[in-house]
């Protein structure tokens, strides 16, 4: 009887979440977005720093350009994952890099920061599946 | 004597002007790149000893300026290539496409590349959507690696 529950909801869970989640751009399913540098838990003395944005099994391509397989930088600092199913944000949270860059130079202000990579589509909506990195930590002193 | 000099120096400066002014347009491509475009391999390091027999990744760096897949154009963008074991091609022409000139046309910013045992050198440099070179050209540091 519960385990019934259980199957009718995740049905249904299923069913209205998958629309959704696949507004974006199919990605290879080995894409892998990382950030290269820095690393988890570095001490960055100043704040300002080279961030190096690392992508495989797929490419980069600048905002507006459709081409298969491909997508844009998208580097989130002090926050969660937005929606999957809407463009990403632009604000000081969400930094798009949609000249295709795959470095950028960031300055932080002091103590605790989170960065993470999440790639976007030509509309700036994550992948189907969505690529992101892990989030890491990062400390200014 | 002096004057000489001077006269000597004008004379070369004169050739040398000359000859800026007439291959101009064929040093480098049309493509306009940012001054401060810097190209790089990010790894492996100049002089790192690699095992062979198996793939190595090179990371493809690039600060100032975008990656764009072949074809597109977009301001400040272009896609790489990895020379190996050769040296820059022409500046007013496509980039080859062999063995020595691997493109990265679909945007890529790494790549895994296998070599023979020996000393090898790798430099990377940007094409524009039409694989050449942009004005300034924006290549890397040659480096050269071993495989033992």
């Amino acid at each position: 009887m519960l385990k019934q529950a259980f199957l009718a909801v995740s049905a249904i869970a299923v069913l209205a979440g998958a629309p959704a989640f696949a507004a974006g751009a199919p990605s290879p399913s080995n894409a892998e977005v990382f950030i290269v540098w820095p690393s988890d838990g570095t001490v960055i003395q100043g704040g300002k720093f080279w961030l190096r944005m690392g992508l495989r099994n797929m490419g980069i391509a600048p905002k507006g350009v459709d081409v298969p397989n491909v997508g844009h930088h998208h580097l989130l600092i002090d926050t969660e994952l937005p929606p999957f199913d809407q463009p990403i944000p632009s604000d000081r949270n969400h930094l798009h890099f949609g000249a295709g860059e795959t470095e950028a130079r960031i300055e932080l202000p002091p103590g605790k920061h989170t960065l993470q990579l999440l790639l976007g589509d030509h509309n700036h909506i994550p992948h189907n599946p969505p690529v992101h990195s892990k989030k890491i930590t990062i400390t200014v002193p | 004597m002096y004057k000489q000099v001077f006269k000597v120096f004008k004379v070369f400066a004169v050739a040398a002007l000359a000859a800026f002014l007439g291959f101009g347009g064929a040093i480098a491509g049309t493509t306009p790149s940012p001054d401060n475009a810097y190209l790089y391999i990010g790894w492996p390091n100049d002089g790192q000893v690699v095992a062979a027999g198996q793939p190595i990744r090179v990371w493809f760096g690039l600060r100032n300026m975008g990656v764009a897949p072949k074809g597109v154009q977009f301001p400040h963008t272009g896609h790489h290539h990895l020379l190996i074991d050769t040296d820059l091609p022409p500046a007013n022409e496509p980039i080859p496409s062999d063995r020595a000139h691997l493109h990265f046309g679909a945007g890529e910013t790494e790549a895994m590349v296998e070599l023979p045992p020996g000393k090898h050198t790798l430099q990377l440099l940007m094409g524009d959507e039409n694989h050449i070179p942009h004005n300034p050209p924006v290549a890397s540091r040659k480096i050269t690696i071993t495989v033992k």
